[in-house]
């Protein structure tokens, strides 16, 4: 039986809808040490890994490990009935056939409990392997997603580079090019602006800006995201949550000369 | 054509192989089609209003270049790269199906003569497409035509789903895409159905996987060659009266064609007769050796697309409109231009399922067919 509950609705509401672009069915994972996900999007190009470990609910019970399939879109509509500040209690049983979610408004001494249906979602676990990255920076979330939504108006693909001076964003597009450049700075009075490039070996690499964009949905979740990058690897981008983290990660695009 | 009732049978048993899914999720994928089916389709299919073929000022049938060029260019614009194998010469084996099927379209033939008088537009449309089939210079133009678009096609030695799947199973590409389901005989990882229909019928794709039939079937290849040898295959008659669902029974109880032809005749009150000088031994080495070109020694590049070649060939000789063409070639430059978006699959492996997953799913199964059953019996019970 899982009882889980979490002082604002707000966490769970804005998990729910920066992963709805990206996911449709999924199974939500609960165990003794918390709440976690893994899926993939339908063309296997991102994929979306939570984990809310127990200590960020404020009361988290689970005796044995449940799989809670759930429609996304489905519990977007439920998690939207419920206010922000709303105390949030998800109920399920052993093997449960029903999730249970409870808002409770504690200035209106207001109940609202909604039951949202599950259903067995087959899906495939991938193993994400430990990865040494070239390049990680972490930047302030509104930077970021400032930038994926400016380069998106140009064009549907992004350079990132990364070097000992800074990070690179530059995209070339049918009405005109653009690039946007930031170096590493740090802000004493507000630590949550301060731009930070750890640095092993340059890399440069392009992405999907659509799926960049879908990722900044979780802007709301942390002040800074972490970018991680190898040229062996997928992209990895990271906002901290507390106690947890919701990592994203994206398949670059690749040159058509290493097609040959 | 094909293994008949293959499809439901995977359906039934294996549930899990096939799913069905959209054209844009095969986003940067490489795959080998037959080029053969997909021209006899688009002869088929692609039509006038008044069911005539399209052709050119001259008389000639163009309905093979319009459907090569529009769903090829589909396939590109979802990130999509095709590649197409065409038909060797047919192996011996397949005479008998092939003079069937040369018998069949002469009926349709004489049929159509005899409605010339008095049938209606409908009815000899209808014996018409049975009398299609691809020309020697059709499959000339086909090829052509690829070349222009800079899509690379290979040329099987025997049949062209042997080596679409010979190209899958080297990882050349990822998928062999046919209507055929003997392309899962050779082994192909995946098999695409649906691939080339046209985007009007909005028919989803559905992807088989070989290794999840074989996990559902609970066969090995060997036995599932001899389940597609009983059940029809192009190569050999079946024995009178076995049916998918008898033709799996069989091959659970005697596990190779040998013990059952061996069983049926020692039990002289069995109901089957097995065809006498029955080939299945041959068509079993045909399914297991197949003649194909070594994948590696192939030359498979996607190239740009020739535009000006294109609009030469296809407005001037065939008679196309030329803007439409030449929006269409740009797709095509614009698609090799671009970098292609990488897939996770590649970085990430799929974990296996544990154990306790696998027997979730395998209830999960079994109830679904029982429910299957349920309903079929209340059915029955109406009646």
């Amino acid at each position: 039986m899982l009882e889980a509950k979490l002082e604002q609705a707000a966490l769970l509401k804005r998990i729910v809808d920066s992963i709805r672009d990206i996911v449709q069915d999924c199974n939500f994972e609960c165990s003794e040490s918390g709440l976690s996900l893994q899926a993939m999007d339908n063309s296997h190009i991102a994929l979306v890994s939570l984990l809310l470990g127990k200590d960020g609910f404020t009361d988290y019970r689970c005796d044995r490990s449940i799989s809670l399939g759930v429609n996304v879109g489905a519990l977007t509509k439920i998690l939207k009935c419920g206010g922000n500040d709303d105390v949030l209690t998800l109920r399920a049983e052993d093997k449960p056939s029903v999730l249970s979610v409870m808002f409770e408004d504690s200035i209106q001494d207001r109940i609202s409990e909604y039951n949202l249906k599950l259903m067995d979602v087959d899906q495939e676990h991938m193993g994400i392997p430990d990865t040494e990255y070239s390049a990680s920076v972490t930047m302030p979330t509104a930077e970021f997603q400032r930038i994926a939504r400016d380069l998106h108006t140009l064009s549907d693909s992004v350079e990132i580079d990364v070097n000992k001076e800074g990070i690179t964003f530059s995209c070339d597009g049918d009405i005109g090019a653009g690039s946007i450049v930031l170096k590493p700075s740090s802000n004493i009075d507000r630590p949550e602006q301060s731009i930070n490039v750890e640095i092993v070996e340059p890399v440069t690499l392009s992405f999907n800006l659509k799926y960049l964009n879908h990722f900044c949905k979780a802007s709301g979740l942390s002040n800074q995201v972490t970018l991680r990058l190898s040229g062996e690897a997928p992209l990895l981008v990271e906002y901290k949550l507390p106690n947890g983290f919701i990592r994203f990660f994206l398949a670059p695009k690749i040159g058509d000369d290493e097609e040959a | 054509m094909g293994i008949k009732g293959l499809n439901k049978l995977i359906s039934d048993n294996a549930s899990l192989a096939i799913r069905q899914s959209e054209m844009k999720n095969f986003f940067g994928r490489k795959v080998a089609i037959d080029a053969s089916m997909s021209l006899y389709q688009f002869l088929i299919a692609v039509r006038q209003q008044d069911g005539g073929q399209l052709t050119n000022e001259n008389g000639d049938t163009t309905s093979h270049l319009m459907g090569m060029f529009y769903r090829t260019l589909r396939m590109v614009d979802n990130g999509i790269k095709p590649l197409y194998v065409f038909d060797g010469k047919p192996p011996v084996m397949k005479g008998g199906e092939l003079a069937k099927r040369l018998e069949r379209r002469e009926t349709a033939e004489k049929a159509i003569a005899e409605l010339k008088e008095t049938g209606t537009v409908e009815e000899i449309s209808k014996f018409e497409r049975r009398t299609v089939r691809v020309t020697k210079e059709q499959n000339e133009d086909a090829k052509k035509l690829l070349k222009l678009m800079g899509i690379p096609y290979v040329e099987a030695p025997c049949e062209a789903e042997a080596q679409c799947a010979a190209l899958a199973k080297a990882g050349k590409v990822y998928a062999a895409a046919s209507e055929d389901m003997d392309t899962l005989c050779y082994k192909t990882p995946f098999l695409l159905r649906h691939l080339t229909f046209s985007e009007a019928r909005k028919m989803p794709i559905s992807e088989i996987s070989y290794d999840k039939i074989i996990e559902g079937l609970e066969l090995t290849h060997a036995q599932f060659i001899d389940l597609c040898i009983l059940m029809g295959c192009d190569y050999c008659d079946t024995i009178r009266g076995v049916g998918p669902v008898t033709a799996y029974k069989l091959i659970k109880e005697h596990e190779t064609l040998e013990n059952i032809v061996q069983a049926i005749e020692r039990d002289p009150k069995s109901k089957y007769q097995v065809p006498e000088n029955w080939p299945y031994k041959e068509a079993r080495l045909l399914f297991l050796e197949p003649e194909v070109a070594d994948p590696d020694t192939l030359d498979i590049k996607w190239q740009e697309p020739d535009i000006e070649g294109l609009v030469e060939y296809l407005v001037k000789d065939n008679g196309f409109a030329e803007d439409r063409i030449r929006a269409g070639a740009e797709r095509l430059k614009k698609q090799t231009k671009t970098a292609t978006q990488g897939r996770l699959d590649g970085f990430f492996k799929v974990l296996p399922k544990t154990p306790e997953q696998l027997a979730a799913a395998k209830r999960k199964n079994t109830k679904a067919t029982d429910d299957k059953k349920k309903t079929k019996k209340a059915k029955f019970g109406k009646k």
